[in-house]
């Protein structure tokens, strides 16, 4: 017995050497600033639209910069979020990355140093004039690391918006009329409940609850209420007009049916499922769903604007972000002016994104068309309002539990309206 | 009679295995999906047709040969050397006399308990300091040591209930301390040993946190860590999400099965005394 495991542990001792040694080897990066390779990270799926896309200009950055190597390497959402300060801060940062908009997130390393300002780059290619305003909030940020002014550090190369997803059979089967204002709307959800089927897809363990909540305050809102909310310009009062009749349309919605009691502890993926097998005819949600729905609805359906409301949740997408540390910055500056040019733009638009610069002749696609439209619309009528919980570090958490409060019937309106207002004043800059 | 009185048992045991399987087999059938067919069945309908795309999908995307092989690097290096680092610290607190024993233990255990979050700055420090950011060979070195925290703590105490006689029959044969250790203690102890072998890797394996934050790129990743490439910002893929468990954990599994009798026969060895 002895004789058979001397072999056995001086084999696992040489295996652990070789191990140790394979280890050491192929710890090298490249070598410093060489203006050889473009390392690029971003966090889409390869059939994204941004995917494409951002493949599309991966080859014909290959074809402008012959004999330049790009080194792409796909990576998680949670991965790039948990350890963007440290990467960056390490001689191993990438030279181009998607970054995620916002003052938790692209505005806490500009303040912290880690991006490269880009605003000599952004005159010099006229990226300033493709981007409308509303779109450029999250793409500047001064030095305190809050948007909407300052240094330009992040480049969006998509739009995202919210929109009323509904499922044309179902509406035609029910004889629900396809409602154009906001009156309409609720008579439609109340001729669904008539028929016996809960009108609205809500997933209230996530963003979707929060997000029609935001989206109804919205209907009674303007510009300067978005800035105070969001950009801190003044004074966020939650028990305002808007607000008050937000929480207040919303308990109701319940408490007549339009929307699920038990969808309180959904998610949002089961909200999305729910449209998608034909349960819910309608889904209040973000254009991040339009692809899926394109692949894997079995019914016809459209989305339209939600009615009589001049502002939306959206904003420009996530960021190129040119790391400090990045060691071929004009490679990286080149990929980003290729992202924002008609041919990669009009890619994004005609797979189910949401391009911000491209030629609206050129989008093929006549669903495609619709959604660019109805973005390109809210953008020029600077209607954009961002999401409900970029203000305050950890609000997101709070507006979940809030309207789930509204959802269940634990909480009143006015006693949920008191919740996010002391979490807010908690947690927003006092300048 | 016998037989009656034991078939209680053994509904309780397939019950329990039952319980046990489930949740593989709810990955099993999604992995084997198509995401139409997810999205308008539901999580726990059969699939309508095989649909191997999610894996060979994932497989290519996230290189998971490569990931895999580092995986099983990282992994049985900090096997081997947490076995090795435990057994030479076991046998000095639980078999050679120091002073204040009691404090060591008390200082692995301390170690041991020390949640992972709290290391994660000051080890991505030192490592950049040294030049081991971004190596497989950090994260062997700080596993070797984490896991061999534990392993020290196991092994002292039983160690210390190693039979005295042995011991001292080897000094008078002339022994050394250094052959004591290893001519009767670790062909002895062998058993337990190979039980901490099988816990260091696969407890290595499931590592997520340090894994994510001490190897950002893609040549180094460890598996746990490609898992989380499916993770969108909000949209998940739900059938490749399954996919991607499956290949995560079937390394896991197989090693498991291997692995088997060693297990068994450890924590008989442990029931023994």
């Amino acid at each position: 017995m002895l004789k058979v495991r001397r072999p056995l542990a001086l084999a696992a001792a040489a295996l652990a050497g070789a191990m140790l040694i394979t280890s050491c080897g192929s710890s090298d990066s490249g070598a410093e600033g060489d203006g050889k390779t473009l390392k690029l990270w971003h966090y889409e799926a390869p059939n994204s639209a941004m995917g494409i896309a951002w493949n599309q200009a991966i080859e014909e950055f290959k074809k402008s910069h012959p004999g330049v190597k790009v080194e792409f390497e796909a990576k998680g959402f949670e991965q790039i979020q948990k350890t963007a300060s440290m990467v960056l801060n390490s001689s191993n940062a990438p030279d181009l990355m998607e970054y995620n908009k916002g003052n938790a997130t692209a505005g806490l390393l500009a303040k912290q140093g880690l991006l490269t300002d880009l605003t000599p780059q952004v005159t010099k290619y006229g990226w300033d004039k493709l981007l409308s305003p509303s779109v450029t909030t999250t793409s500047r940020y001064d030095a305190k690391g809050v948007m909407g002014s300052g240094n330009w550090y992040g480049i969006p190369n998509f739009g995202e918006y919210t929109m009323v997803y509904y499922n044309k059979d179902l509406f035609a089967k029910n004889g629900v009329k396809v409602p154009t204002t906001f009156n309409e709307f609720e008579q439609a959800l109340a001729a669904f409940k008539a028929k016996g089927v809960t009108p609205l897809a809500n997933g209230g363990a996530e963003y979707p609850a929060h997000q029609y909540l935001y989206q109804l305050a919205l209907t009674k809102a303007d510009r300067s209420w978005v800035d105070s909310f969001e950009l801190y310009k003044g004074k966020a009062d939650f028990h305002d007009a808007a607000w008050t009749y937000a929480a207040n349309t919303l308990s109701d919605w319940v408490k007549k049916g339009y929307i699920a009691k038990t969808t309180s502890g959904a998610k949002a993926e089961d909200a999305g499922v729910s449209f998608i097998s034909g349960k819910s005819p309608i889904f209040f949600s973000g254009s991040w769903w339009y692809g899926r729905f394109r692949d894997e609805n079995k019914f016809q359906w459209g989305s339209f604007l939600f009615p009589d409301s001049k502002m939306t949740l959206g904003s420009g997408g996530n960021l190129w972000v040119v790391p400090k540390n990045a060691k071929n910055k004009q490679l990286a500056y080149d990929f980003i002016d290729i992202t924002m040019k008609k041919g990669i733009q009009n890619t994004l638009g005609n797979n189910g994104g949401v391009p911000v610069a491209a030629e609206p002749s050129a989008i093929t696609d006549p669903s495609s068309k619709e959604l660019i439209e109805n973005f390109n619309k809210v953008s020029d009528q600077d209607g954009l309002a961002f999401y409900p919980d970029w203000p305050v570090p950890g609000f997101y958490d709070v507006l979940v539990s809030a309207t789930q409060k509204l959802i269940t019937g634990s909480g009143t309106p006015d006693q949920v309206l008191d919740e996010l207002q002391k979490a807010y004043d908690a947690g927003a800059p006092t300048s | 009679m016998k037989a009656l009185k034991r078939y209680p048992v053994l509904v309780a045991m397939i019950l329990g295995a039952i319980f046990m399987v489930l949740p593989l087999l709810i990955v099993l059938i999604n992995a084997l999906k198509s995401p139409a067919d997810y999205s308008a069945h539901g999580p726990l309908s059969l699939p309508h047709g095989l649909h191997l795309d999610g894996l060979t999908d994932f497989w290519t995307r996230v290189n998971f040969g490569h990931t895999l092989l580092n995986s099983v690097v990282i992994s049985g290096s900090v096997a081997v050397f947490g076995v090795i680092l435990s057994v030479l610290n076991a046998y000095a607190i639980g078999i050679g006399r120091i002073k204040g024993k009691a404090y060591f233990l008390a200082f692995f255990v301390l170690a041991n308990v020390l949640p992972q979050e709290a290391l994660v700055y000051p080890l991505y420090y030192l490592s950049k300091q040294v030049g081991l950011y971004d190596t497989r060979l950090s994260l062997i070195i700080v596993f070797s040591v984490v896991q061999a925290a534990f392993g020290t703590y196991l092994l002292s105490s039983v160690l210390g209930a190693f039979p005295k006689e042995i011991i001292e029959a080897a000094r008078i044969d002339g022994a050394n301390s250094w052959q004591i250790l290893w001519r009767m203690v670790v062909p002895v102890s062998r058993p337990t040993l190979g039980v901490l072998l099988v816990f260091f890797f696969i407890w290595t394996w499931n590592e997520f946190l340090l894994p994510l934050v001490m190897l950002p790129s893609n040549d180094n990743q460890t598996v746990s860590v490609a898992l989380g490439v499916l993770q969108g910002q909000r949209l998940m893929d739900a059938t490749m999400t399954n996919a991607a468990g499956l290949l995560g954990a079937l390394p896991a599994i197989v090693f498991f099965l291997l692995f088997q009798r060693t297990l068994t026969r450890g924590i008989a060895v442990g029931a023994v005394k």
